[in-house]
């Protein structure tokens, strides 16, 4: 946004909304303004030169530059992130559904989801996937990420972004796909789009036990006492005021079903032991035994995490050897 | 049958007999793929913790030798130690892309091993669950099989005088047979080594490196090298760093800094040596036979040629003395009996002195 030109044009289209009195009854409350002075929120069609009388499409993507240009703020990184050509024009200007000679023929497809992209000359830009499955690195989300949730590319991931509100009607989507919906109707059903988003809200630490005994392998060692609470709290304390996590991890249990996985997300959910014998299964020799399962699960996530203590081989840290053991140690 | 042909023949019953002890015979002549049910185990180095358990548990259900640093000293794991006769696994730490990771060492138990190959006491046997087996009723002590073992397995007893052996990981062999799992894995806290049929964990690993991309090597060591093995090794990939095109087998780096050969071929060793070393006991059994008979036919040559000069020496001899007789017989009728005596005594006069003097000379009968 450091076009002087564009910048003007902005202020101009700005001015000339403000002095338009609002439709009576159409204006939802507003979202905080950007600092550029681009729209707050925007409605990306599948645009596309082709005739499409039926408007068949993907779902549209709502798109929240006030989250965005306040992330890019706090990070310190710059427009060009995005508008990689210097000019804050709108993404579908040169990558359409077919691709146009201006965008070098990426799709918008690409433009929007490619995680491989080449090295270039000038600024590499970033597409919306490449950008957010960089974020799931950070500290924060690595316990998770890393190695333990992979993410699934379902619809359910699709929609987070792909959604728009009920009162776009048909002749809106139309237009869109035309690239003749006027500034101001898209920025309506942006605003409407955003605003009746809603976080999730995480089930409370408090609904799960507070201390979980881990003792059905306790043999050398004492009981593992895990501080389920803690765990809980932490994780949690990490990423509920992060805006991406709360868009993605849609379910109240989403957290839960890192450990608690491949069963359905639940308040009770099974024991660990259920599917991981003591010993392994020669019928599933890929799933883990149920020390194995314990070990991988807390460590991986340590070690992601970045938490240094307790060391992999420092077995006492989490569970105390027996007592004739320890009084053995002692005399040794 | 001249002697080439019978070379050839020979040449031929070596190879023959090579590939007939060997255990490729029915599967195909070039490459023994392994036996379908055997047993395997998957070593993910990304997941081990280098805690030394496996080595305790090697020591406690082998009723090996304790050690003389105890299974809790995690420090040895910095050297690169090797397996030895009483240390029949070891955990080492090696550096990959800079990280630390931990790599255990043991017999890989190939599908198609060297060490069988090279003992020419039938040692070592592959046995269709998998292991390689060691039986050392017989064994010598050449230490071929140390030779052979691409993967330096294979310790000596050198601290005994009388009748050391060779020691190596068995596989549990023992315990497998009583449906046990191998002590090191049973004693694994994170499933590091995975027990499996080899078939089923070639598809673990496959889907191991397909869920979590960016984590692991693209390739899975043992699957072919050194003609497969049944312990295979997967390694920590360098995060999206492009494997080198002058590597034959395909795997970057990653293999070398874990310590692991990765130009080992995709061949069984034995293969280099199957038709030489086949070929010794037909060797064995026919060389006494073959240089009896070069022997025996180069004496008969010579014999042959002895009696053929003795015959034209005779036949000159008696020229001679027909010539002799018949200018004897001319000077008699000529010039009567007493001139004809003399001339017959001067003349094997002449003949004996010449005959002394070639003889003393040196040189062969001249007549």
């Amino acid at each position: 946004m450091r076009n002087g030109t564009t910048l003007f044009l902005l202020a101009v289209t700005l001015l000339a909304f403000a002095a338009c009195p609002p439709a009576p009854g159409a204006a939802p409350a507003a979202l905080e303004p950007t600092d550029s002075g681009a729209p707050s929120a925007i409605v990306i069609f599948p645009v596309g030169a082709k005739a499409n009388p039926k408007a068949a499409a993907m779902q549209p993507v709502t798109f929240n530059h006030v989250v965005h240009e306040k992330w890019m703020e706090r990070t310190g990184k710059d427009c060009i992130v995005c508008h990689h050509t210097g000019d804050a024009v709108a993404c579908t200007t040169c990558h359409t559904q077919e691709g146009k000679l201006e965008g070098a023929h990426i799709t918008l497809y690409d433009a929007m989801h490619a995680t491989k992209i080449a090295p270039r000359t000038d600024t590499k830009p970033a597409s919306c996937v490449s950008c957010h499955s960089q974020q799931i690195t950070q500290r924060d989300c690595a316990g998770c990420h890393t190695t333990l949730v992979r993410n699934a590319r379902n619809e359910a991931w699709c929609t987070v972004c792909h959604t728009v509100t009920r009162s776009m009607t048909a002749e809106d989507m139309q237009q869109g796909i035309a690239g003749t919906l006027p500034e101001r109707r898209n920025e309506q059903l942006a605003t409407e789009t955003e605003l009746s988003r809603k976080m999730v809200t995480y089930w409370k630490a408090t609904k799960a036990p507070q201390k979980v005994v881990i003792d059905s392998l306790a043999g050398k060692y004492e009981p593992c006492v895990f501080n389920h609470k803690s765990h809980v709290l932490s994780l949690m304390g990490r990423i509920t005021e992060n805006k991406l996590a709360s868009a993605f991890h849609t379910e109240p249990a989403t957290l839960c079903v890192t450990c608690h996985h491949n069963s359905p997300a639940s308040a009770t959910p099974p024991k660990c032991a259920s599917c991981h014998s003591p010993t392994i299964d020669p019928a599933t020799p890929q799933r883990p035994a149920l020390m194995a399962a314990f070990h991988l699960q807390c460590m991986s996530c340590h070690k992601d995490m970045k938490v240094a203590r307790p060391r992999n081989t420092d077995c006492t840290t989490c569970h105390k050897l027996r007592a004739p053991e320890r009084a053995a140690n002692q005399a040794n | 049958m001249n002697r080439r042909k019978f070379l050839t023949i020979l040449g031929r019953a070596g190879v023959g007999s090579a590939l007939g002890s060997s255990k490729g015979a029915e599967a195909s002549p070039a490459c023994f793929p392994y036996y379908p049910d055997s047993w395997g185990v998957l070593h993910d180095t990304t997941r081990c913790i280098g805690c030394r358990r496996c080595e305790a548990a090697c020591q406690k259900v082998n009723n090996l030798p304790e050690p003389k640093v105890p299974f809790t000293d995690l420090s040895v794991t910095e050297k690169k130690r090797h397996t030895t006769a009483y240390e029949w696994t070891v955990v080492n730490k090696y550096e990959v892309n800079g990280k630390p990771y931990f790599r255990k060492l043991q017999c890989f138990h190939c599908n198609d091993p060297a060490c069988a190959s090279a003992c020419f006491a039938r040692c070592f046997s592959k046995l269709p669950n998998g292991a390689v087996v060691y039986d050392g009723s017989q064994c010598v002590g050449c230490r071929y099989c140390m030779v052979a073992c691409p993967f330096y397995v294979p310790g000596f007893q050198y601290d005994l005088a009388w009748d050391p052996l060779v020691q190596k990981c068995t596989f549990c062999e023992p315990r497998l047979k009583e449906g046990k799992l191998p002590g090191c894995v049973e004693a694994c806290p994170v499933d590091a080594i995975t027990f499996g049929r080899r078939s089923d964990l070639i598809k673990i690993a496959r889907a191991r490196m397909a869920e979590n991309p960016g984590r692991y090597v693209d390739y899975l060591y043992g699957e072919y090298d050194a003609g497969g093995t049944a312990w295979m090794v997967l390694a920590p990939a360098a995060g999206g760093a492009p494997v080198p095109v002058d590597d034959p087998q395909g795997a970057g780096t990653e293999f070398k800094q874990l310590g692991l050969d990765t130009h080992l071929g995709s061949q069984p060793m034995g293969q280099l040596t199957y038709g030489a070393l086949g070929a010794v006991p037909m060797i064995v059994a026919f060389w006494p036979v073959l240089f009896g008979g070069a022997w025996a036919m180069t004496k008969r040559r010579e014999a042959m040629a002895k009696l053929e000069q003795e015959k034209i020496i005779k036949d000159a001899k008696d020229d001679l003395a027909a010539a002799v007789d018949a200018a004897v017989r001319k000077i008699g009728e000529t010039e009567g009996e007493g001139a004809a005596e003399r001339a017959r005594q001067a003349m094997t006069e002449a003949l004996k002195a010449r005959e002394a003097q070639n003889s003393g000379d040196g040189h062969g009968e001249e007549k």
